[in-house]
């Protein structure tokens, strides 16, 4: 169903994988609020009509009928836009899916500033930070196609909440073939030993980008892509984090609530004393409206943001290591020595 | 159909339902004075619907919960909870003995209804303008899926101020869920006053009308009313139902009866001893 090497739209992998599962005799109901385009489901539509409930521009309503189908005995997908889905129906979403357990899936389109310049009713720069302060509901941003396809089997086959952040634009292929998604596990995309930078969903293509770009430069940079943020196997990313002396977040939500904060809650409970560079977008700051291209650049998400971040953190890092007479480099094992 | 087989466990009678509403009050009465607290108003409100729901309309095994055959009910004023957990211990669904922890820490029986520990319970409410939805959802389900459930949810007069209450309303006429049968728990007040004067909702029967639901109005204090009125929808005409159960808040105890200062208060001292004597 997907494509291998092509840029691919994760809705049509989304849609592929419900197609294959209803093939296969799953009970699905997909559930849109007037979004079947946003959800690109026609293919799903065409091909199971019954399974496909439009309940109007009404979102509180959306979430709680899902919930309601769910208990009826369907696995409900609801697909509509992030903001309407987080913001306008949170209540429904806290206690008809999280706090009820209801077996929902719920499908976040065009999240982060995916709808740039139709300003910020539109946008869901917070989406990660509300739904993880929910309880019961796991949390996941898949970055290309093949981790996407791989966190909707997950999903399907899990029972009970799930959120999962999407887009609406394609994705480059950004895994090897024999990748495997698991839940929990950061997913280490780029080893390297001078600094690391830690990614979310729509941007961990301009990561990699700009890590590569850095690593053709000679500067050993990793980079880990964190697919799932509930569950989070936080021992491991304190221990990634603890190998190196610079830390860079970079995502396309606010710094409060998403992979910024996540990552800083982990170095901080682990003591892990390396220096944390937050890109994404400012505390207490709405985005910008505009193209999504100047967005990311303005808030320094894109690749040429990501690299110039990087490469000032690890110059700063290097004058203070030799201010201090810092020699050794930090272990893996635990809080890195900075002198 | 598979759900002829189901049948109410009761199936009794309306006076010996009245009777049932009786104990239903005397264990709330005991109950939220035992725990210091509880909706006490709400609870005595809906005990006769609810007395009517499960001792006689519902159709369901209690030892066969899982069934998907078996008919739904939502309490979507979920703060009358304490009535819905008596009823429950009324009908042997629930160890009466567990009444005692009402409101307790980490109690079975807290003071929404909880689905993972109320045998019943299909969804956590307790914030208003929920039940409906969820109620749609349930009965689109059953209807997709060639079931012969029906679905029964129990809203507060003053939660049909949420406007989500709207949305799901037009979505069941949409739908045609006519296995749906909303009842309204009509006493008029809420939390602070009368519904007329802090946002009103009359016309009330015009509103689910022209929502595009099948309108009754009943007597929801009356057992023998109710039943009569419950029992003669249609419920293959295409239309949900709604059932406008006008009602006495804190009905059955005289100085709680129609005042809204009792809608979280609890009978003390003297008050308790003539509240189980007014029951009796």
């Amino acid at each position: 169903m997907t494509e291998a090497g092509v840029p691919t739209d994760l809705r049509q992998t989304m849609v592929g994988v419900l197609l294959a599962a209803v093939e296969r005799g799953t009970n699905i109901a997909v559930l849109v609020s007037d979004s079947t385009s946003t959800a690109a489901i026609g293919p799903f539509a065409e091909r199971f009509p019954e399974r496909l409930v439009n309940v109007g521009i009404a979102e509180q309503n959306l979430m709680g009928v899902a919930a309601g189908m769910a208990l009826g005995g369907y696995i409900a997908v609801t697909a509509n836009a992030a903001p309407f889905v987080v913001n306008r129906a949170n209540e429904q979403l806290k206690n008809d899916v999280c706090y009820s357990e209801t077996n929902v899936k719920v499908v976040a389109l065009n999240a982060g500033f995916a709808y740039a310049n139709l300003a910020s009713t539109h946008h869901a720069i917070d989406d990660i930070s509300i739904v993880r302060g929910m309880g019961n509901i796991l949390i996941f941003a898949p970055s290309d196609a093949l981790e996407c396809e791989q966190v909707f089997a997950f999903a399907l086959a899990h029972t009970g909440p799930v959120y999962i952040r999407l887009d609406n634009v394609k994705f480059p292929p950004l895994h090897d073939p024999s990748y495997r998604f698991r839940p929990g596990a950061p997913d280490v995309l780029r080893e390297g030993t001078e600094g690391l930078v830690f990614s979310m969903g729509s941007v961990t293509c301009e990561a990699v980008t700009a890590v590569d770009g850095l690593r053709a430069a000679g500067r050993n940079v990793g980079l880990v892509n964190l697919p799932s943020l509930r569950p989070l196997d936080r021992a491991t990313v304190a221990e990634l984090a603890a190998a190196h002396e610079t830390i860079v977040t970079v995502e396309e939500h606010s710094i409060h609530g998403g992979i910024g904060s996540i990552v800083s809650e982990v170095m901080a409970e682990y003591g892990v004393g390396s220096r944390l560079v937050r890109l994404g977008i400012p505390e207490g700051q709405f985005a910008k409206a505009g193209p999504r291209a100047a967005l990311r650049r303005h808030y320094g998400i894109d690749a040429a943001g990501i690299t110039a971040a990087v490469t000032a953190a690890l110059a700063r890092d290097a004058r203070e290591s030799i201010t201090r007479g810092r020699t050794a480099p930090p272990t893996a094992a635990g809080k890195p020595d900075r002198g | 159909m598979k759900a002829e087989g189901l049948r109410n466990p009761f199936g009794l009678a309306t006076d010996e339902i009245a009777h049932r509403a009786r104990e239903i009050r005397k264990r709330v009465i005991l109950m939220n004075s035992g725990a210091g607290q509880g909706h006490t108003g709400a609870d005595l409100s809906e005990a006769d619907i609810l007395a009517c729901l499960f001792f006689r309309v519902l159709r369901y095994r209690a030892d066969q919960l899982s069934d998907p055959e078996r008919d739904h009910f939502i309490l979507s004023k979920g703060h009358g909870v304490g009535g819905l957990y008596c009823t429950l211990a009324e009908a042997g669904m629930l160890d009466e003995k567990l009444l005692g922890t009402y409101l307790q820490f980490d109690s079975a029986l807290p003071g929404h209804p909880v689905r993972q520990k109320t045998p019943f319970v299909e969804i956590n409410t307790g914030a208003l303008g929920h039940g409906l939805s969820v109620a749609v959802g349930l009965a689109l389900a059953s209807k997709k899926q060639h079931r012969g459930c029906r679905v029964f949810v129990l809203l507060g007069d003053g939660e049909l101020q949420e406007g989500s209450v709207w949305e799901a309303a037009m979505s069941a006429a949409h739908f045609k869920v006519d296995n749906l049968v909303a009842v309204v728990d009509r006493n008029t007040l809420q939390l602070a006053d009368r519904t007329e004067s802090i946002m009103a909702l009359e016309p009330l029967e015009e509103k689910w009308r022209s929502f595009g639901f099948d309108v009754s109005s009943t007597d929801g204090n009356d057992p023998a009313r109710f039943i009569g009125t419950v029992e003669g929808l249609a419920l293959d005409s295409g239309k949900p139902h709604v059932i406008i159960a006008r009602t006495t808040k804190g009905k059955g105890v005289s100085f709680i009866e129609d005042q809204a200062a009792w809608h979280h208060r609890i009978p003390v001292g003297d008050q308790l001893q003539k509240a189980i004597e007014e029951l009796e």
